[in-house]
C-alpha cells in the first residue's frame, strides 16, 4: 500500500514582516527605506504520525500550530525543512493530494450563506469528484452520527453556531480523505456542543481510520480524543509523547483561587500559608495559590479553616501557565 | 466534460443562492428594468438635440448601449460575482475563507471565475440584445452571416478582455487587500456606454490602449455595421489572448506569494 | 441638558467620526472617484455634441462648467449616512443611538460633515485640474453666486430627509436599501445628470420639474451655471421647500412609528 504517514522534518517557517514604526517621522522615513523583521513562526519541527492516529496540536495563542497545519495542508509554504503527507510533498498542491485530505477550520464557515447545507454539500460532492451514490451513503452516515437531520434543509445563516459546526464536519468529510487536520473546531461551542462533537470525532477515527491532527487550546479537547499530544510553544517543538506523561510531568499542581471576606486579613504582608503553598497572584482580597496535586485537598481544607474565605475554587492550571512554568524549568 | 459538468452545479446552488429572498428576485428586476431605462433615456436625449455626433447617430449610437449592456450582463452573469467574491466588500482574501478555496483539488483560477452565478442577469442580457437587436433591423443592415460571425468573435474578444481585465485586478487584491481594484474598473466601464469617438482625442486614446474599454463595445458594434476592418478585429483577437495570458499568469503569480506570506 | 443642544457633544463626536474617516481614505476616494465617473461621461459627451457650436443654446465650455460644478455640488449633497441607517437598524446598533444624551440627528450630521470633508479632500483637487484640462465657461454674477448657497444646503436636507425616510422603511422590510439605489437611479436620470433639465424632451422635463430629484442636485448647479432666470429661480425655491416640507414630514411620521414598533418588537 502506498505512503501513508505523515512524516516531517526540520519544518520551519519564517515571515519577513514590515516594520512599522508609529508617528510622523517613523512613516516618511519608511518611505525611504523599508525595514523588516523575520519572525519565526514555525522553528525546525520534526514528528511522524502514523495512519489512524489522531494527534493533538497544543500550545497558547501564537504558538505556530495553525501555521504547521496550512504548511501539511499545502496552504503555506515553508521556509525550510520538509514534510511528506501520503507521499505528496504538501505545497505542490497536486489535486491528487488534495483529493485525499481535508481541513476543518473552526472559526471560517466553508458553507454558502443562504441555501441548506444539504445543498452545498452537493456541490462539494461535484468539486471533489464524489459518485453520487457514494456521497448518500456518506452523508448518511455522517448526518447520523451527528444527529443532524432536521438541519439539511434550513439555511445555513439560521443555524446556530454549534449546528454550523456539524455542518463543517460533514462538508469536510464527505469526500471520505484520508487525511483529516482539524484547527480549533470546538471554538466558541457551548460545553454539552464541546462534548457532542468530541464523541463524533473520536468515534468516527475509529470506524473509518482516518489520520488526523487536531489543535486546539482547550486542554479538554486533547484529554477527550488525542492519545499522543505535540506541544508547541514560540514555533518549537517541546514534547511529543503520549498525554498521560505530559499531564503528570507538567501540571503537577493544582491553582487555589480564593476570595477572602471584605475587611479581613487581605492587605497584610504576613499570610502564614502553610508549606508547599506558593502564593501567585493577590489582588484586592482574591488570592491564587499553587499546591502540588497531592496535597490540595488537605490544603484546602486546612484554608477553609484559617482564613475567612468567602469563596474557594481549586482548578486546574491553563495551558499557558503549565508552559511559562516548563519554559522557565528549561526542557521537558 | 468534468469542468462544465462543475460549472452547471455551481449555477444550480448559485441560483438556488438567490432565489433565497423572494423580495430579492422583484427588486433586482425593478432594477434592471431602471438601468435599462437611464441607458435608453440617455442616448435618446442626446441625440433627441443632435442629429448626428462624429460620424454616429442615434440608431447607431443605440446599437453600441445594446453590446454595452450585452457585456455588461455577461459581466453581471458569473465574472462579477464570482470574482467578487474574492476580492469584494467582505470577500474570500480579505476574510480568510480563501483558504477554502486554494485546498480544493481544482484549478483555483477556474474555481474563482466560474463559481458564482447570477441568474438574474439575464434579464439584462434579453434587454441588450433587444436593444441591439432592434436597432440594427432599423439601420436595415442586411445582416449577412459574415456580419454575425465576425460579431460574435469581437463579442466574445470584447468580454475575455473584460475578464482579464477584472482577473488581473482581482490578483492585486492578493498584494494589498483592503483595496477594492475592481471598482475602479467598474466606474470606467460606464465609459464604454457610448461610442469612443465621442470622446477627446487624448481620452480616446486612454480607452483604447491604456484601459480598452472602447475595444470592448465599440469594435462589436461596428462589426454589425458594417465598418469594422479586419485589422481592427485580428488587433482586438491578439489583445484579448494577450491579456488572458497575463491575467492568468498573474493570478497564479499571485498565489504563490500568498502561499508564501499569509499566516 | 437638551438632547437637541448638545452642542460640544455634537463637535466631539464631528471631529471623531472625521478622523477615524481619514484612516480609510483610500476607500473613501474610490467612492468619490467611482461618483465622479457618470457626470464626467455625460461631460464628455455633451461637450463633443456642442462642439464649435450650441446645443439648446449651452456651448461646450458651459457644458463643461456644468458638469464640474454637478460633481462637486453631487458630492455635497449625496448622503451616504442614508446607507448605514438599514444596517444600524439591523445590527441593533439603534439601542445605542437612543440610548445617547444627543439627539440621533447629531450622529447622522457627524458622520454626513466628516464624510463630506474627507470626499472633497479628493475631489476639489481632481476637479480643478480638470478644469484646467478642459476649460470651462462659468460666469457666475453676484445674484446667482447668493443664490446658490441656500439653494445647495436646502438640495443636501432634501437629498438626505428623503433618503433618510426611505431608509428608515428598514424598521419594516429588510432590504430598504434596494429603494435607496433607486433613488439614486432617479436622481441620475432626473436630477441633471443625464442632461441639464432644461435639454429634457417635452414630459420629461415637466416630469423632472414637478418631482424633488432636479431639487436634490440639478437645481443648486442650474442656479449657479446661470441657466435660470428671475421667475424660474424663485419657483426653483418653492418646489425645493416644498418637498423639503413633505420629506421631513415623512421622516418624522416614519422615524416615530418606527421608533414605537422598535421598542415594541425588541431591537
Amino acid at each position: 500500500m502506498a505512503e501513508s504517514r505523515i512524516r516531517v522534518r526540520g519544518l520551519s517557517k519564517t515571515y519577513h514582516v514590515p516594520e512599522r514604526e508609529s508617528g510622523l517621522v517613523a512613516s516618511l522615513k519608511s518611505l525611504v527605506r523599508r525595514t523588516y523583521r523575520d519572525v519565526e513562526a514555525v522553528r525546525d519541527i520534526s514528528f511522524t504520525v502514523e495512519a489512524g492516529e489522531m494527534v493533538g496540536f497544543i500550545g497558547p495563542n501564537g504558538a505556530g500550530k495553525t501555521t504547521t497545519l496550512k504548511m501539511l495542508s499545502g496552504l503555506l509554504h515553508p521556509t525550510g525543512g520538509e514534510a511528506h503527507v501520503l507521499g505528496f510533498v504538501p505545497w505542490e498542491r497536486k489535486p491528487e493530494y488534495l483529493q485525499q485530505i481535508s481541513m476543518v477550520l473552526g472559526n471560517k464557515s466553508q458553507m454558502m450563506w443562504d441555501i441548506p447545507p444539504l445543498d452545498s454539500f452537493l456541490v462539494l460532492g461535484e468539486i471533489y469528484h464524489v459518485a453520487p451514490g457514494d456521497l448518500k451513503h456518506t452523508l448518511d452516515e455522517l448526518v447520523e452520527l451527528l444527529e443532524m437531520q432536521d438541519l439539511l434543509t434550513k439555511p445555513v445563516r439560521n443555524l446556530s453556531l454549534g449546528e454550523r459546526m456539524k455542518c463543517e464536519l460533514v462538508a469536510g468529510l464527505l469526500h471520505r480523505p484520508r487525511v483529516l487536520f482539524l484547527d480549533e473546531p470546538t471554538l466558541g461551542l457551548d460545553i454539552s456542543m464541546q462534548s457532542r462533537l468530541r464523541r463524533f470525532l473520536a468515534e468516527y477515527n475509529r470506524r473509518s481510520g482516518v489520520t488526523a491532527i487536531l489543535t486546539s487550546h482547550y486542554m479538554a479537547d486533547v484529554v477527550a480524543l488525542c492519545p499522543r499530544v505535540i506541544l508547541i510553544h514560540r514555533g518549537q517543538l517541546l514534547y511529543d509523547g503520549e498525554l498521560n506523561g505530559l499531564a503528570q510531568r507538567l501540571a503537577p499542581f493544582k491553582l487555589i483561587r480564593i476570595s477572602l471576606r471584605d475587611g479581613s486579613v487581605g492587605y497584610d504582608e504576613d499570610m502564614s500559608l502553610p508549606q508547599g503553598v506558593d502564593l501567585v497572584e493577590r489582588e484586592n482580597g482574591r488570592l491564587t495559590l499553587r499546591v502540588s496535586r497531592a496535597k490540595a485537598p488537605s490544603i484546602t481544607a486546612h484554608l477553609l479553616n484559617t482564613l475567612p474565605v468567602a469563596d474557594l475554587s481549586v482548578e486546574d492550571p491553563p495551558i499557558e501557565a503549565v508552559i511559562d512554568q516548563i519554559y522557565q524549568g528549561g526542557n521537558v | 466534460m468534468r469542468y462544465l459538468k462543475l460549472v452547471g452545479s455551481f449555477a444550480r446552488a448559485s441560483a438556488q443562492n438567490e432565489l433565497a429572498y423572494r423580495a430579492n428576485f422583484w427588486i433586482s428586476l425593478l432594477h434592471s428594468g431602471l438601468e435599462f431605462a437611464t441607458g435608453l433615456l440617455g442616448v435618446v436625449v442626446l441625440f433627441g438635440q443632435v442629429e448626428m455626433i462624429r460620424g454616429w447617430s442615434l440608431l447607431s449610437a443605440l446599437a453600441l448601449l445594446g453590446v454595452y449592456l450585452l457585456i455588461g450582463a455577461l459581466r453581471n452573469l458569473f465574472i462579477g460575482p464570482s470574482l467578487d467574491a474574492l476580492a469584494g466588500m467582505d470577500g474570500e482574501i480579505w476574510s480568510g475563507r480563501f483558504d477554502f478555496t486554494l485546498l480544493r483539488p481544482v484549478d483555483a483560477q477556474f474555481l474563482a471565475s466560474f463559481r458564482y452565478w447570477q441568474p438574474l442577469a439575464l434579464i439584462d442580457l434579453t434587454l441588450g440584445m433587444g436593444v441591439l437587436g432592434v436597432a440594427v433591423i432599423l439601420l436595415r443592415q442586411s445582416l449577412s452571416p459574415i456580419h454575425v460571425a465576425t460579431f460574435v468573435v469581437a463579442l466574445s474578444a470584447g468580454v475575455t478582455i473584460l475578464y482579464a481585465i477584472l482577473l488581473a485586478l482581482t490578483a492585486l487584491v492578493l498584494w494589498s487587500p483592503g483595496f477594492f481594484f475592481t471598482w475602479v474598473f467598474d466606474a470606467l466601464f460606464q465609459m464604454a456606454r457610448y461610442p469612443v469617438g465621442l470622446y477627446p482625442g487624448w481620452l480616446r486614446l486612454v480607452l483604447t490602449w491604456v484601459v480598452p474599454v472602447g475595444i470592448m463595445t465599440t469594435v462589436p458594434a461596428q462589426a454589425l455595421t458594417g465598418e469594422l476592418s479586419v485589422e481592427m478585429l485580428a488587433g482586438s483577437v491578439a489583445l484579448a489572448v494577450t491579456l488572458f495570458v497575463g491575467a492568468s499568469a498573474l493570478f497564479r503569480f499571485g498565489l504563490r506569494r500568498y502561499a508564501s506570506a499569509s499566516s | 441638558m437638551s438632547r437637541w443642544l448638545n452642542h460640544r457633544g455634537g463637535w466631539a463626536l464631528i471631529r471623531r467620526t472625521w478622523l477615524s474617516w481619514m484612516q480609510h481614505r483610500s476607500f473613501f476616494f474610490l467612492l468619490a472617484f467611482m461618483w465622479m465617473i457618470p457626470p464626467l461621461v455625460s461631460l464628455f459627451v455633451w461637450s463633443t455634441a456642442a462642439g464649435g457650436a450650441t446645443v439648446g443654446g449651452i456651448n461646450r465650455g458651459e457644458f463643461v462648467a456644468y458638469y464640474l460644478v454637478l460633481i462637486l455640488v453631487n458630492q455635497l449633497t449625496y448622503s451616504q449616512t442614508n446607507w448605514t441607517v438599514g444596517d444600524v437598524i439591523r445590527s441593533g446598533g439603534m439601542n445605542t443611538i437612543l440610548l445617547r444624551p444627543m439627539s440621533p440627528i447629531y450622529d447622522a450630521l457627524a458622520s454626513e460633515i466628516a464624510g463630506k470633508v474627507v470626499y472633497m479632500v479628493f475631489v476639489v483637487p481632481v476637479s480643478g485640474i480638470l478644469a484646467l484640462i478642459l476649460h470651462p465657461e462659468l460666469h457666475v454674477t453676484p445674484r446667482n453666486g447668493l443664490a446658490f448657497v441656500p439653494a445647495l444646503v436646502l438640495a443636501w436636507a432634501l437629498r438626505f430627509f428623503w433618503g433618510y425616510w426611505l431608509a428608515l422603511l428598514a424598521f419594516w422590510a429588510t432590504r430598504a436599501d434596494a429603494l435607496l439605489s433607486m433613488q439614486d437611479s432617479l436622481t441620475f436620470l432626473l436630477a441633471g445628470q443625464v442632461a441639464p433639465t432644461a435639454l429634457l424632451p417635452g414630459v420629461m422635463r415637466q416630469v423632472a420639474t414637478a418631482l424633488p430629484f432636479r431639487y436634490m442636485v440639478g437645481f443648486p448647479v442650474e442656479v449657479l451655471t446661470g441657466q435660470l432666470d428671475g421667475p424660474e429661480l424663485w419657483t426653483g425655491y418653492a418646489f425645493q421647500t416644498g418637498w423639503l416640507l413633505v420629506a421631513v414630514i415623512l421622516f418624522l411620521a416614519v422615524w416615530r412609528a418606527g421608533v414605537t414598533r422598535y421598542s415594541a418588537v425588541g431591537g
